[in-house]
């Protein structure tokens, strides 16, 4: 497969750290949350399989270029709004989450609005890009924090602090009954590859996608999981980690690096997050802006000749999300991230059915032109 | 058409940036700022007013040739609350309190006593800016006199006893290092006890000495441990880097290096309910001093000494802190990180269990050397 498509999983999962899907994973590890992980895991994992093999046999084509040609009008849009709709909640859950840990963390002076304004402005000029543009602007700021970002990582796993008992208690809770939400926390993780949709623009060749490929997102997947729900457990303990409303910075504030430039590394952690997130909205936002634009042919809306639809769409992000970003609580925004996983997962579960029906229609389109 | 838009458009977006001009009120500059060193909480006696916070702040110089010595002022308030008390103190200087520097957490030894130390946890914790990563000791005869005490040959650099902890200047094996999480998941998970160094004074005040410490259970008073307690349980905690340890028996009287240390130990229950605890420790080193002359083929006699010293010290250790009721070293959570989630023990429990415990340990060493001489 392209570079590309395996950055597409890989923010969403690395992103991940910083959003609700800790704190929901943690938050049921009496009531099945480890046996839940493989489940969501295996799941997670048959989506990335399906979604990709699909898109993949298009090459070049993004999904509303396939409804189009399969599928009644009437279908569609509303299929296409929805869509879109949940691909800018997704990104502003990202964004409203980071705007809470920038200013609890790294700057509680300044006030949230405009916090989270500067963090907007500076995304959403990047979603109006083409979408080759997206993903090279992805690949320069990734390559520069990914590796950085693994060293962290390592560094977790070989801290002393790090007590491997708290992590083999937290195991045996494995003989519980899975518990929904964290299957679905667990599944959105693995949803870096439903950016597809749009992406797919991009991948213009038929890629390779065989069994090694596979075994690489399967590694990459199992290895985030992994991390996400064992290493906050081995900082924190078992019992009281759910008093942590972000566990993953409360674990990064954990590690000390002795001799590094600066010893606290959660300010190195939040700092690579930024971009992590920054990517994460990106990514996002660029599917629901493009969905947007097929849907209300943005580029025709004019007032007095001016093209006035872009402009619409930035102020109606900017708005949504401010808003949100105002008004929500932390307790509110764990809760709607819950529901909002398990609609997701839904979701793209029931749209598999939709894609071996496309799939079908564009087979018979294809033998019938022949 | 569309040019004079943007020509007008750009004339806006410049005029409306001239609002940046008056300057951005929401960043503070580092002159503003004062920043904590360390944190004393001690108790105060009054009732009304429980708590005495103590704040050592860096004084700022403007180069270490004109100030060598060490400057510091002092915030110290007592107050109900601990937040509200250091929210008055700000009312005390003209600057912003920055706790973001701040390595260590100095409690009183009372505040313990009087298990105090839930509420300044849940304070400690509480506040974003205070690191999980600063050092929590507890102070005799209190935190007052431990945060305001420069010990001799303290220079402006940084305060000395932040090297005590940290392993790279002092490493001997008598000290404890407790960070904050840790001491907060040791205070709320079963299985295992907090244990905190306790920093005193010497006699003439010139030297800070830290090679006690202090082991907390909940309902219970603190236990201290004295030094050489300490360092066994440092080293069976796997803490211990290398020691050195006396070993008297008999006519021999010899002092060994040990710098391999593996300790290993099972915990597991067997018939009739009874917990069967298992310590394997395993140690290689040398002699460094020695009251008789040694001879370089006996080695391997002074290993097996070594060996019954260790033992006997080791069973000791642990045969007190089973009879009184502590678990520093986390004998409950190895056995619960082997026990599915329905047969575990909660904190009491394992306790009760732990005191009726079935103790065997095993030491296996190595001396390699007599040293430079026979």
């Amino acid at each position: 497969m392209s570079r590309f498509y395996y950055y597409l999983i890989l923010i969403n999962m690395i992103a991940n750290i910083i959003s609700a899907v800790p704190t929901i994973l943690l938050y049921y590890r009496e009531d099945g949350a480890v046996s839940a992980l493989i489940v969501g895991a295996m799941l997670g994992l048959v989506i990335v399989v399906i979604y990709t093999k699909f898109f993949n046999a298009f090459p070049g084509m993004t999904f509303p270029e396939l409804l189009v040609k399969t599928m009644p009008k009437w279908f569609y849009y509303p299929l296409l709004c929805f869509m879109a709709i949940m691909w800018f909640v997704a990104g502003a859950s990202t964004l409203i989450t980071y705007t809470f840990l920038l200013i609890r963390y790294l700057t509680p002076d300044i006030p949230i609005i405009l916090l989270g304004l500067t963090l907007i402005v500076s995304i959403i000029f990047g979603c109006f890009m083409k979408t080759d543009r997206v993903l090279y602007t992805i690949e320069i700021i990734f390559l520069i924090n990914f590796p950085i970002i693994i060293f962290i990582i390592i560094k977790a796993y070989t801290s002393k602090s790090l007590n491997w008992d708290f992590i083999k208690a937290a195991m045996l809770h494995v003989v519980e009954m899975p518990n929904m939400n964290v299957i679905t926390a667990c599944i959105f993780l693995s949803l870096g590859v439903v950016n597809l949709v749009i992406f797919n623009r991009f991948f213009t060749q038929k890629q390779n996608f065989g069994l090694k490929q596979i075994m690489v997102v399967a590694f990459i997947s199992i290895a985030t999981i992994f991390t996400t729900y064992f290493i906050p457990i081995g900082f924190h303990g078992l019992k009281s980690i759910e008093e942590m409303i972000y566990p993953w910075v409360a674990t990064s504030d954990s590690m000390r690096m002795k001799f590094f430039l600066i010893e606290r590394l959660v300010y190195v952690f939040l700092l690579l997050y930024l971009s992590m997130a920054f990517l994460s909205i990106l990514i996002h936002w660029h599917v629901a802006v493009e969905l947007f634009k097929f849907v209300f042919r943005l580029e025709k809306i004019k007032y007095k000749d001016i093209p006035i639809g872009y402009l619409i769409i930035i102020l109606f992000f900017t708005a949504a999300s401010l808003f949100l970003i105002v008004t929500l609580t932390e307790y509110q925004l764990f809760q709607y991230s819950k529901y909002f996983f398990n609609l997701t997962a839904v979701n793209f579960f029931g749209m598999i059915f939709l894609l071996f029906y496309i799939a079908r229609r564009m087979k018979g389109a294809k033998d019938s032109k022949n | 058409m569309l040019k004079t838009v943007k020509t007008k458009f750009f004339i806006l977006a410049v005029i409306s940036s001239l609002i940046l001009l008056s300057g951005c009120g929401e960043f503070k500059d580092i002159d503003k700022m004062v920043f904590v060193s360390m944190i004393g909480i001690d108790e105060s006696g009054n009732p009304d007013k429980p708590y005495k916070i103590i704040l050592k702040l860096y004084v700022p110089t403007s180069s270490f040739k004109q100030n060598p010595a060490p400057e510091y002022s002092y915030l110290i308030k007592e107050g109900l609350t601990m937040a509200e008390t250091i929210s008055l103190l700000e009312s005390h200087i003209d600057k912003e309190l920055d706790f973001g520097h701040s390595k260590l957490i100095v409690v009183g030894e009372k505040m313990l006593q009087n298990q105090k130390n839930k509420v300044i946890l849940d304070f400690l914790i509480r506040r974003p800016d205070i690191q999980m990563i600063s050092y929590f000791a507890v102070g005799r005869p209190n935190a007052e006199e431990i945060v305001k005490f420069a010990p001799a040959g303290e220079t402006a650099l940084q305060p000395t006893i932040f090297n005590y902890f940290d392993n790279s200047g002092a490493e001997t094996s008598y000290i404890v290092t407790s960070f904050l999480f840790d001491f907060r998941r040791r205070m709320k998970e079963d299985g295992i006890s907090p244990i905190l160094p306790i920093v005193e004074m010497d006699e003439s005040k010139t030297h800070f000495i830290i090679n006690k410490s202090i082991v907390l259970e909940e309902d219970k008073p603190p236990y201290e441990l004295d030094s050489e307690k300490t360092l066994l349980v440092k080293l069976l905690s796997n803490d211990a880097k290398s020691i050195f340890y006396e070993v008297k028996r008999g006519d021999e009287l010899f002092v060994t290096r040990l710098d391999t240390i593996k300790p290993h130990y099972t915990v597991d229950i067997k018939e009739n309910n009874k917990v069967f605890i298992k310590v394997d420790i395993k140690l290689a080193g040398i002699i460094t001093e020695s009251k008789n002359s040694l001879r370089n083929k006996e080695l391997p006699r002074y290993s097996k000494l070594l060996d019954e010293e260790m033992k006997e010290k080791v069973t000791a250790v642990i045969d007190e802190l089973k009879r009184e009721g502590y678990d520093p070293i986390g004998f409950g959570l190895r056995l619960n990180s082997h026990t599915l989630p329905k047969n575990r023990m909660n904190d009491k429990e394992w306790l009760a269990a732990f005191q009726n415990a079935n103790v065997e340990v095993k030491v296996d060493s190595s001396l390699k050397s007599t040293g430079s001489i026979q």
